[in-house]
C-alpha cells in the first residue's frame, strides 16, 4: 500500500472550490510536486495534508493512518514554508532545536540533532548567529534543516525558492533533491515552475482550477501529454486545429498532418495536434528522402538562447517554432528560405473538448 | 572632481540647512545648554551645586516621587489593559470596527489637558454622573475615600490618555507577528501556549517596553491635566517648575533649573531606552 | 506566490464574548467623559440625577458676551495659523533639501525630530523665559509661537516625511526632465502636488496641536496673549457650565480636525509602488 493517500479529497471556500476528487497515491521516499498556476489549490491540498485546512470530504491515510482527525502540531509533518518562517528571536541552533524542545527531547540530545542536521544543510557555522544574519538561499537551508530535525514521515515544501534569485533556486533545489533522496524522506513540493518540477521529481501532479490533470513521471508529463493545459502548460507547443482525415492523417485547413498517434479516434473528430519545437527539423534546401510533413517556409525571427537557437518559421502564413542546436552551422538568417519537417511519432493528438 | 569643488558641494549642500538649524539651535539647543549650565551656576556666576541641594528637600523630593508614581502607575496600567484591549481590537472580525476603534484611540490619545480634566470633575467629581450613578444604582458610596482631585482621580484620568496610545503602539505590533511562525510552530509540535511562551511574547517584548518607557515619559512631562484638575493640592515636578516660572510662589529659580535638568535626564533615559526597544523590534518583524 | 483565489481563513466571523466585553469597557471609558461633558454644556441642574434635569443653551449665550471669548479664539487661531505657516516655511523645504541633496544629514534631522519628545512643555517653557529675557522678545507672542513651532515640528516632519519617500523623487524627476521641465517646474508641478498629502496632514495636525496647547500659552505669555485653552481653565474654576461648553468647542475642533486627516490621508498618498501595483 502506498505510504501517503489521498482519496477524493475536496476542498471549497465559501462558494470558491479549491481542490476537488483529488487522487493520489506516493510511495515511500519519493518526491511528488504539485505543479500548476496560482490558484489551481496546490497549496491548499498540502496544507490539508499538513493539518492547517480540514478538508470538506475524502480521507488522508499516512502508513495506513487516516491522519485527519489528528492535530497540526501532532502529525509528525515537517513543512517549509516560502517565507522560510524562521523565529527572529532565536539563534539558528535554537531555531532548528525548537521542534525538539517540543517533544521534551533532553538538551544534550537535541543539541546533537541540531548540530548534526545543521551539518546536513553544510550551515554548521551559522549556529549562534540570528537569521536577519543570514541571506535568503542560507535561511531557507535552516528553514529545511528545522522542518528535517524533528525525523518527520512526511516533508511538505510549499514554493521553497520562489523568494529567491535564479542562480540560488538552481543550486539550491539540486541540494533539496540530494538531501531528500539520501535521508530517504517521502516528500511533497508545491511549485508552480515546471522546470524545478521536472527536474527533482519522481513523481509531477498537474493541477489547474482544483484538479488533476495528471499524473505522471516527469518524462511522461513531457513526452506525453494527457491533457491540452499540460501540453501547453509544459514546455512549449506548436498546436494546428483540425479534424482527422484517415487512421493515420489529420487535415488542419491548408496542411495534412501525418501522425502515428491517433488512438483509434474516428475520422472526422476535431483534434488538436501538438509538436515540440525541438521536434522540428529545419534544412536549408529541400530533403530528399522526407515523406511526411514536409513544409516550405521563411524564417521570420532567429532568436539566441545559448544552448539552442529558436526560430519563428512562417509556412504559408502560420508560424512554427523550432528549436535547433546551431552547432556551427551559420546558414540560418532573417527572411530565409528553409524546409521543415517532423516526424509522425512526435506528433500530439488530442480530442479538442 | 577635485577636493576644493567637492568641498564646495559639501558645503552649500549643508549650507540649505541653515535656516533650520538656526532656529533649532536659537529656541531649542542653545536655550536647553544654558539651562543645564545656570542650573550649575548661582547668582553671581560661580559654579555651585547649591541648586541641586536645594532641590533635595523633602517638598521636591516628594513631588519628584509623586511624579515618579503617577508616571509608573500609568504607564504599568495604560501598558497592561492597552495589550489586552489592543489585542481584542486586533483580532476583531469587522474590518470596519476595527478601523473606527483606531481612530477612535487616535483621538483619545490627545484629548490630553484641561477639557479632560474637567470631564473627568463632571463625571467623577462630588456630584459626577458616576459617582451618582454608583450610589443610587448600587449603593456604593465612594466620596470621601475617594476624590477625583486626588491621586487616583488623576490617574484616572491620566489612563484615559495612555490606554489609546499603547493601543496605537500595540497593533502594528501584533501585526508584525508573522501566520507564517504561528503556523511554523504549530508543525514542529507547539500549542498555543508554547507558541506565545517561546515566540510571540518575546517578539512584542521590545514593543511593549517601547510602549511603557514612552506612556512613561509621557505622563512625566504632562502639565495641563495635572494643573487643572489638582492645582496645587497634589505636588508634581512639572508643576512646581510652573511655579519657578509664573512666580506664583517664591522660588528660588535655580531649583526650578535643577529640577529641570533631573525631568531632561529622566526623559531622556526614557527616550533612549525607547529608541533602542523600536530598533530591535522594527528588525525582527521587518524580515 | 500566494494563490490569489483562495479567501482568507475565517473571513466571516463573530467576536467572541469576552472580546465584546473587553471593548464595550473600552468604549465606555474613552467615550463617557466626552458624551458627559457635551451634555453638561447644554443642562440646566444636573447634580443628582442620571441625565440632566433641564436643557438650556444659556451656557453658549452666555460666554458669548464675554468679550475674551472672541479675543481668545483669535489668539489661538492667530497661534495655530502662524505655527503652521512657520513650520512649512522651515520644515518642508529641509525635508525636501535633506532627501534630494543631504542624505548624510538623516541621522541628524531624525534626532532633531525625536528631541522634542523628551523635553517636558515646562521645561521647555522655563530655559525660554529666562534666555530671552530682553524686550521685545521676552514673555511675546512670538517667542510663544517660536516654542510650538519646535513643540510641533516633529509632527510636520513626519508626515512630509512620510509622503516624500513613498515616491521616487530622483526617478519622477528625471522624468519630468526628460519631457522638457525645468527645475522650478519640476517642483512646482511634479514633486509638490504629489507631497501636497503629506503637508496638509501635517498642517492639519499642527492647527490641531497648538490649538489646543496650554502650558506653553500660560508659561511663556501669561495673561497678555490669553488663548481659549486659558480661558477654559479660568472657567473651570468660575462657571461650570460654561467650562463645558468651552471643552465641547475643543472637543469639536479636535474632531474636525482628526476627521480632515483621516479623510486627506484616506484619499491616498499615492506612493510609485502603488502606481506600479495597480498595472
Amino acid at each position: 500500500m502506498a505510504y501517503l493517500e489521498l482519496t477524493n479529497i475536496c476542498k471549497t471556500f465559501s462558494s470558491v472550490v479549491a481542490v476537488k476528487d483529488f487522487n493520489l497515491s506516493v510511495e515511500k521516499g519519493q518526491l511528488v510536486s504539485f505543479l500548476g498556476p496560482s490558484g489551481c489549490g496546490k497549496t491548499t491540498t498540502l496544507r490539508m495534508i499538513a493539518g492547517f485546512e480540514t478538508p470538506d470530504s475524502g480521507s488522508i491515510l499516512l502508513n495506513g493512518e487516516n491522519i485527519a482527525p489528528i492535530p497540526p502540531d501532532k502529525r509528525g509533518i515537517g513543512m517549509v514554508f516560502q517565507s522560510y518562517a524562521l523565529f527572529p528571536n532565536m539563534t539558528i541552533r535554537d531555531n532548528v532545536m525548537f521542534g525538539l524542545k517540543m517533544q521534551r527531547i533532553p538538551k544534550q540530545e537535541a543539541v546533537e540533532r541540531a548540530d548534526k542536521v545543521l551539518d546536513l544543510v553544510r550551515l554548521q557555522n551559522t549556529a549562534k548567529r540570528y537569521p536577519h544574519q543570514l541571506s535568503g538561499g542560507q535561511q531557507q537551508r535552516i528553514a529545511l534543516a528545522r522542518a528535517l530535525a524533528i525525523e518527520p514521515r512526511v516533508l511538505l515544501l510549499d514554493e521553497p525558492l520562489s523568494a529567491l534569485d535564479a542562480e540560488v533556486r538552481v543550486a539550491l533545489r539540486g541540494e533539496i533533491r540530494r538531501i531528500q533522496s539520501d535521508l530517504g524522506i517521502t516528500t511533497v513540493y508545491v511549485t508552480h515552475d515546471q522546470e524545478e518540477a521536472l527536474s527533482i521529481s519522481d513523481l509531477v501532479v498537474v493541477m489547474n482550477n482544483g484538479l488533476i490533470e495528471q499524473i505522471g513521471s516527469p518524462q511522461e508529463i513531457y513526452r506525453k501529454p494527457a491533457t491540452r493545459f499540460v501540453a501547453t502548460f509544459i514546455g512549449t507547443a506548436n498546436e494546428f486545429q483540425g479534424k482527422i482525415s484517415s487512421s493515420s492523417s489529420v487535415d488542419c485547413g491548408m496542411f495534412s498532418l501525418e501522425s502515428t498517434r491517433l488512438q483509434g479516434m474516428p475520422v472526422n473528430t476535431p483534434v488538436v495536434v501538438l509538436i515540440r519545437p525541438e521536434n522540428v527539423e529545419v534544412f536549408a534546401e529541400k530533403p530528399q528522402e522526407v515523406k511526411h510533413n514536409l513544409f516550405e517556409g521563411r524564417i521570420d525571427t532567429v532568436t539566441f538562447h545559448g544552448a539552442i537557437t529558436r526560430l519563428a518559421i512562417d509556412i504559408g502564413g502560420r508560424s512554427i517554432t523550432a528549436d535547433i542546436n546551431i552547432n556551427g552551422q551559420s546558414f540560418l538568417s532573417h527572411q530565409q528560405n528553409v524546409w521543415l519537417c517532423f516526424n509522425p511519432d512526435v506528433c500530439q493528438v488530442m480530442k479538442t473538448e | 572632481m577635485n577636493n576644493s569643488s567637492r568641498w564646495q558641494k559639501a558645503i552649500s549642500a549643508w549650507a540649505g540647512l541653515t535656516p533650520f538649524l538656526l532656529f533649532c539651535l536659537a529656541f531649542e539647543i542653545v536655550p536647553i545648554i544654558l539651562l543645564v549650565r545656570g542650573s550649575f551656576l548661582d547668582k553671581s556666576g560661580h559654579l555651585t551645586t547649591a541648586h541641586y541641594v536645594d532641590a533635595a528637600t523633602p517638598l521636591y523630593l516628594k513631588s519628584i516621587w509623586n511624579s515618579v508614581k503617577l508616571s509608573g502607575l500609568t504607564a504599568a496600567i495604560g501598558t497592561l489593559l492597552g495589550v489586552f484591549i489592543g489585542y481584542n481590537i486586533y483580532r476583531w472580525p469587522s474590518k470596519r470596527v476595527q478601523e473606527l476603534l483606531i481612530t477612535l484611540s487616535d483621538v483619545t490619545t490627545n484629548f490630553a489637558g484641561a477639557p479632560l480634566a474637567f470631564a473627568f470633575i463632571i463625571v467623577l467629581g462630588s456630584n459626577g454622573i458616576v459617582t451618582q450613578f454608583l450610589l443610587q444604582y448600587l449603593g456604593l458610596k465612594i466620596y470621601p475615600t475617594f476624590s477625583v482631585y486626588s491621586f487616583s482621580g488623576l490617574t484616572l484620568a491620566y489612563v484615559y490618555f495612555q490606554l489609546p496610545l499603547m493601543v496605537l503602539l500595540i497593533i502594528p505590533a501584533f501585526a508584525g507577528i508573522k501566520k507564517e511562525w504561528r503556523e511554523s510552530a504549530t508543525n514542529l509540535g507547539a500549542n498555543t501556549f508554547a507558541f506565545w511562551w517561546n515566540i510571540g511574547i518575546p517578539i512584542l517584548a521590545p514593543s511593549l517596553l517601547a510602549g511603557f518607557v514612552l506612556l512613561f515619559a509621557n505622563a512625566f512631562g504632562a502639565y495641563a491635566t495635572a494643573y487643572t484638575l489638582t492645582g496645587s493640592r497634589l505636588s508634581l515636578v512639572t508643576l512646581q517648575i510652573g511655579f519657578t516660572i509664573t512666580g506664583e510662589v517664591l522660588h528660588d529659580p535655580g531649583i526650578g533649573q535643577a529640577l529641570a535638568v533631573g525631568s531632561l535626564l529622566i526623559m531622556g533615559t526614557c527616550i533612549a531606552i525607547y529608541q533602542v526597544a523600536s530598533n530591535r523590534a522594527r528588525q525582527w518583524t521587518r524580515r | 506566490m500566494q494563490e490569489s483565489k483562495q479567501p482568507e481563513k475565517g473571513e466571516v466571523g463573530k467576536p467572541g464574548w469576552l472580546q465584546v466585553l473587553t471593548i464595550v469597557f473600552f468604549l465606555f471609558y474613552m467615550l463617557i467623559p466626552i458624551i458627559a461633558t457635551y451634555i453638561f454644556s447644554v443642562a440646566t441642574r444636573w447634580d443628582k440625577t442620571i441625565l440632566p434635569e433641564g436643557y438650556t443653551l444659556e451656557g453658549y449665550t452666555e460666554v458669548a458676551k464675554n468679550p475674551y471669548f472672541l479675543i481668545t479664539l483669535k489668539n489661538s487661531l492667530v497661534l495655530s495659523v502662524l505655527s503652521v505657516v512657520l513650520n512649512l516655511v522651515l520644515i518642508v523645504p529641509t525635508v525636501y533639501w535633506v532627501h534630494v541633496h543631504l542624505h548624510a544629514a538623516k541621522p541628524l534631522l531624525d534626532l532633531l525630530m525625536i528631541l522634542p519628545f523628551g523635553i517636558p512643555g515646562v521645561v521647555l517653557a522655563l530655559s525660554l523665559v529666562q534666555v530671552y529675557n530682553f524686550q521685545p522678545i521676552h514673555r511675546s507672542p512670538f517667542l510663544l509661537a517660536a516654542a510650538t513651532v519646535i513643540f510641533t515640528m516633529p509632527y510636520m516632519y513626519r508626515s512630509v516625511s512620510n509622503n516624500i519617500e513613498a515616491i521616487d523623487i530622483p526617478t519622477l524627476t528625471e522624468a519630468a526632465q526628460s519631457l522638457g521641465a525645468n527645475m522650478v517646474n519640476v517642483l512646482t508641478r511634479v514633486i509638490i502636488p504629489n507631497i501636497f498629502p503629506g503637508i496638509l496632514s501635517g498642517s492639519l495636525l499642527v492647527f490641531a496641536t497648538v490649538f489646543a496647547e496650554f502650558t506653553l500659552a500660560r508659561l511663556i505669555v501669561g495673561a497678555s496673549f490669553k488663548t481659549f485653552p486659558m480661558l477654559l481653565v479660568e472657567y473651570t474654576r468660575k462657571d461650570g457650565t460654561i467650562a463645558a461648553g468651552l471643552s465641547v468647542i475643543s472637543f469639536t475642533i479636535a474632531w474636525i480636525v482628526s476627521l480632515l486627516i483621516l479623510w486627506v490621508s484616506g484619499k491616498g498618498i499615492k506612493s510609485t509602488s502603488d502606481v506600479i501595483k495597480a498595472r
